[in-house]
């Protein structure tokens, strides 16, 4: 096995343990923890690729833009948990139902 | 073991730890240590740039901010914890995973590397910055801007009445 499939082969794991978390959890932090494994995976995915083709330059601009965007989706979903466990008094996804018709 | 293969393997380690840990709080400096991890697997394959930013955006600020919420509804969490059975059958998920893709997974992969094209020149990180990606720099303004708003909408100055 060559070093770039050895490399996505462990981010595939990487990816699995991210996606597990989001599965398995009723807990919004988590279901953010396991969003942020899964984009980790991502990040590596590209710099990998980047560096496979000689085009790191253009992989981490690119990156750049990803960690920026990753950075607001986190902040938005914590004030949205916050928000959540003030009026609801829980944090647990399966209680997010008031909308419900 | 090369040290490369070794800091993914820390990484798919760290990744384990912080899913599996019964306190939230060990969550949030396992996904820290995550990131540096990741941010360490970037300076070796050559993009200090990304590493940089990794380590200081993602194992600085999303970690304060996951503190700072986790602290928020600890008491919760001590009252009403997690089933945890789901999480203790992640390592046995993760491992049946790992042996399953290790005999279907490297063919793929080794045929995805084989569709590699060459890139043509060689330029800066500022060039491809500045010049090749500026709609990117306005989208990334934009984002924040966004996120900011959101923030603002989530949490309203409260008016007396």
């Amino acid at each position: 096995m060559s070093v770039f499939a050895m490399d996505w082969y462990l981010i595939g794991l990487l990816f699995f343990v991210g996606f597990y978390c989001m599965l398995a959890s009723r807990s919004i932090v988590r279901q953010l923890i396991g969003l942020e494994i899964i984009s980790k995976a991502a990040m590596l995915t590209v710099i990998s690729a980047g560096a496979l083709t000689a085009n790191l330059v253009l992989a981490q601009a690119l990156l750049i833009t990803m960690i920026v965007i990753e950075v607001v989706v986190v902040a938005a979903g914590l004030a949205l948990l916050v928000k959540t466990f003030r009026v609801n008094g829980n944090a647990d996804i399966w209680r997010l139902d008031s909308l419900k018709g | 073991m090369t040290y490369h293969n070794l800091l993914f393997v820390l990484a798919v380690f760290f990744a384990l730890w912080a899913v599996t840990a019964k306190k939230l709080l060990t969550s949030a400096i396992m996904l820290a240590l995550l990131s540096v991890t990741v941010s360490l697997i970037f300076f070796d394959l050559g993009a200090p740039w990304a590493g940089v930013f990794e380590l200081s955006v993602c194992a600085g600020l999303i970690t304060v901010l996951f503190i700072g919420a986790v602290s928020l509804i600890r008491s919760d969490e001590e009252k009403h914890p997690e089933g945890r059975a789901r999480f203790y059958a992640l390592p046995l998920a993760l491992a049946a995973f790992g042996i399953a893709a290790w005999f279907y997974l490297p063919p793929f992969l080794e045929e995805l590397a084989s569709w590699r094209r060459m890139a043509a020149g060689t330029t800066t990180l500022g060039l491809a910055i500045w010049d090749l990606r500026r709609p990117d720099l306005l989208g990334q303004i934009l984002m924040l801007a966004s996120g900011v708003f959101v923030i603002k909408s989530v949490f309203p100055r409260r008016t007396e009445k």
